[in-house]
């Protein structure tokens, strides 16, 4: 089994985090899953780990749809980071929206991370998907 | 002796005679002349008596020698014309009337001229041929006939032109009665005879139009006229002139018929028309127009807009009216807003177009209005409908966004569970996977009902408005909110005034209120004092009340489209999970009222809730 050093779930919806998280323990090994319930939440802490020049996710599962900063605010940011890596940033959302799927497609013209357009319920299959090729 | 002096006296008699008179010899020598002779042809005494007389008839001695000869010869001579240009080339007119001269004995011994001057007679006979002659061209071009009855005679007499008119051959014949037979039967010949028994018997003069049928069975109208002759103070018959006037008869209909049709047409458009002198004074104006300043047309006449319309509306007509006269363009089908003095606003399509005369100068203005305000009012319906619809149809689409998102990530969830469970061999984890499922289903319930709310809301749209007193409903939510009140340590200030009421649905105004208030009290700053301003005010047709806070504000540039949307929250609040506001903002919007929301990160948030009076 393909091993992940470490891997963010940015999710307020506890039973996709704990589907997320039971996937990823079918296709690979990791035992580093950091879990935030908002893009804020999240944000603050990659910043931090910036800051402090430790180890950032090698994976992002990142929810659209949350309060206070969602899916979309996280990326905006997020894309304006300093950071060489490149990271896989793994949209899981339940909408099958057109506009949210253009939308994303903005993004990954926008920054050098790896980014796809997942909607729920997700597979194994999806899974080994995103998590392969970091 | 004696003869010598009879003769001498002779002389001196013929001499002296008035009229012009010479008498010659056969060998048409002057025996004897009279001075008033010599004096026509200004020749005084230096005649002699042995003179020929041919050499005072330059031009006509040749015809002189002639009828002279013819006397000689004891022949009667006709009476004959010569003229004579005297020393200042004046034309006189000259008559000659010849006899034979005998002697005692009955012997000829010459002939007696006797010369006339009828140099004015000539002239007047020759005016009256030119006057005859002007007449005649001038009754054929003004086809004006005369005719003439002599009533003692009885007799009538028509002119050629006259004739001509009846149709009958110039050799014709006329006779009062059959004259009058021409006029057509009935009304115009009892008329005709009237007017001819009145001037007989009352010196009546008369000018009649009538129908008379010609001899070949036309029908013409003429105009009679006819007056007394009066000679010497006596009547002696009538005179009168007769014209077709058929022509002119028909084109005068035809004028009629065409000023009518016309006048009809203008009078009866469902189009205000209408005509203004330069001072934009109406000269002209039809039924529509009446109706619409409702007034008669002669009061209408000679008035401007200014005495119509209120001055300012009249103004701008002015200068309309001013901009035509000064380029002489038309302005067609323009959009015009009219006003009256009572404040009827009506919506015209108008155009304005100028008269010009021959010298292509402006001399009035036509003016056409249709009445759109139908059209317009309809326009402003529709564009209120339009507005209504896509509000709605968003409103819509953000619901059925909602539904898709928020039910679809419920049964992915559902889906993705019940594929573990299938698979899953260990008991303990196949009932933590159970206990998720349960909880998924109370997630989907709950989503169920606020959706539910929602769509009520939305739908029961014909629910009762009441009468709130605003200061109750706050009493009765600062009671519900009192642990959250006194756990964040809000202070509230009501400047309400008691007796301010609001209309709308109770449960609304309620549920509005209440999340508004609570939200303000929930967001404040961590251990700071919160302070909550209440106040109310008016503004156009709304009571405006504003719940001001000095709480943790939100940054609303970021965050304007999530503001009122379902799920969406803004802080960490654990007991917060985004339905209140996006309800409370379908429950204002069902009241035909609105949200303004004014806020700083950290200062706080002005919130306030306008309550349509109107409704």
């Amino acid at each position: 089994m393909k091993t992940i050093n470490s891997i963010c779930i940015i999710d307020d919806d506890t039973i996709t985090v704990f589907g997320i998280r039971k996937l990823i323990t079918t296709v690979a090994i990791c035992n580093d899953i950091k879990t935030y319930r908002n893009g804020e939440l999240a944000l603050s802490e990659l910043k931090k780990t910036i800051a402090e020049k430790n180890e950032l996710p090698d994976i992002i599962f990142l929810d659209l749809n949350m309060p206070i900063m969602d899916g979309w605010e996280f990326l905006e940011e997020f894309i304006s980071l300093p950071i060489e890596k490149t990271i896989k940033i793994n949209i899981v959302t339940s909408s099958i929206n057109k506009e949210d799927r253009d939308k994303s497609e903005v993004y990954m013209c926008r920054t050098h991370h790896n980014l796809s357009y997942n909607t729920k319920p997700l597979n194994i299959e999806e899974m080994k998907i995103m998590t392969s090729s970091i | 002796m004696l003869r010598q002096e009879t003769e001498n006296t002779t002389k001196n008699l013929i001499k002296q005679l008035p009229k012009a008179t010479a008498f010659v010899g056969v060998n048409c020598n002057i025996v004897h002349i009279s001075d008033s002779f010599l004096q026509i042809f200004e020749v005084n005494n230096l005649l002699q008596s042995s003179d020929n007389i041919l050499t005072l008839f330059a031009n006509s001695n040749k015809r002189l020698e002639k009828n002279l000869k013819r006397a000689f010869a004891g022949n009667k001579t006709s009476i004959e014309k010569t003229k004579f240009y005297n020393s200042e080339n004046k034309i006189t007119w000259l008559e000659w009337e010849i006899t034979t001269w005998f002697d005692e004995d009955s012997n000829i011994i010459g002939a007696i001229i006797q010369l006339e001057n009828v140099t004015e007679k000539t002239k007047d006979e020759q005016r009256l041929k030119k006057l005859e002659k002007i007449l005649q061209v001038k009754s054929e071009i003004a086809k004006i006939g005369s005719w003439d009855y002599n009533a003692i005679t009885d007799e009538l007499t028509w002119c050629d032109m006259t004739k001509k008119i009846h149709e009958v051959p110039l050799d014709y014949v006329p006779d009062t009665e059959s004259a009058i037979k021409f006029y057509k039967c009935g009304s115009f010949r009892n008329k005709i005879i009237e007017n001819f028994d009145k001037c007989i018997k009352e010196g009546l003069s008369w000018t009649e139009v009538s129908q008379i049928v010609t001899a070949k069975g036309n029908i013409l109208w003429v105009k009679s006229t006819g007056r007394p002759h009066i000679e010497d103070n006596k009547f002696i018959g009538i005179i009168g002139s007769f014209q077709n006037i058929t022509e002119d008869i028909i084109t005068q209909q035809k004028t009629k018929e065409n000023e009518l049709l016309l006048r009809t047409l203008v009078e009866n458009l469902p189009l205000n028309v209408y005509i203004k002198d330069l001072e934009s004074r109406k000269t002209l104006v039809n039924k529509s127009e009446c109706d619409f300043i409702g007034l008669p047309s002669h009061e209408i006449i000679g008035k401007n807009d200014f005495d119509l319309y209120p001055h300012n509306i009249a103004d701008k007509n002015r200068k309309l009216d001013l901009k035509v006269i000064e380029t002489q363009k038309p302005m067609l089908s323009f959009e015009n807003r009219n006003v009256k003095k009572d404040g009827t606003v009506t919506h015209f399509l108008t155009s304005k177009i100028p008269l010009l005369n021959e010298d292509k100068k402006v001399t009035s203005i036509i003016g056409f209005s249709l009445d759109i305000s139908n059209l317009k009012e309809k326009e402003q319906e529709l564009k209120k409908l339009f507005q209504v619809t896509a509000f709605q149809n968003k409103k819509l689409l953000d619901f059925a966004y909602i539904i898709s998102h928020n039910l679809r990530s419920h049964t992915a969830n559902f889906s993705m569970l019940l594929g573990f469970l299938l698979k899953e061999k260990d008991e303990t984890e196949r009932e933590n996977l159970i206990d998720m499922l349960i909880s998924a289903s109370d997630n989907l319930l709950e989503t169920l009902d606020d959706l539910n709310n929602v769509v009520e809301i939305n739908t029961n749209l014909n629910l009762e408005q009441k009468k709130i007193n605003i200061n109750n409903a706050f009493s009765i939510i600062e009671r519900k909110l009192k642990s959250l009140i006194k756990n964040k340590k809000a202070k509230i200030i009501n400047n309400i005034p008691d007796s301010t009421e609001i209309k709308g649905i109770p449960e609304y105004v309620e549920n509005i209120l209440l999340n508004v208030l609570s939200n303000a009290v929930k967001f404040s700053k961590p251990n700071e004092s919160n302070l909550i301003e209440l106040s109310s005010e008016k503004k156009s047709h709304y009571t405006v009340i504003t719940i001001k806070d000095t709480g943790l504000g939100i940054d609303l540039v970021k965050n304007k489209e999530k503001f009122f949307g379902m799920y969406k929250t803004f802080h960490h609040e654990h007991n917060s999970k985004g339905i209140g506001l996006f309800i409370a903002k379908n429950q204002i919007d069902a009241m035909k009222g609105m949200f303004e929301v004014n806020s700083k990160v950290n200062v706080g948030t002005s919130f306030k809730i306008y309550f349509n009076e109107n409704n």
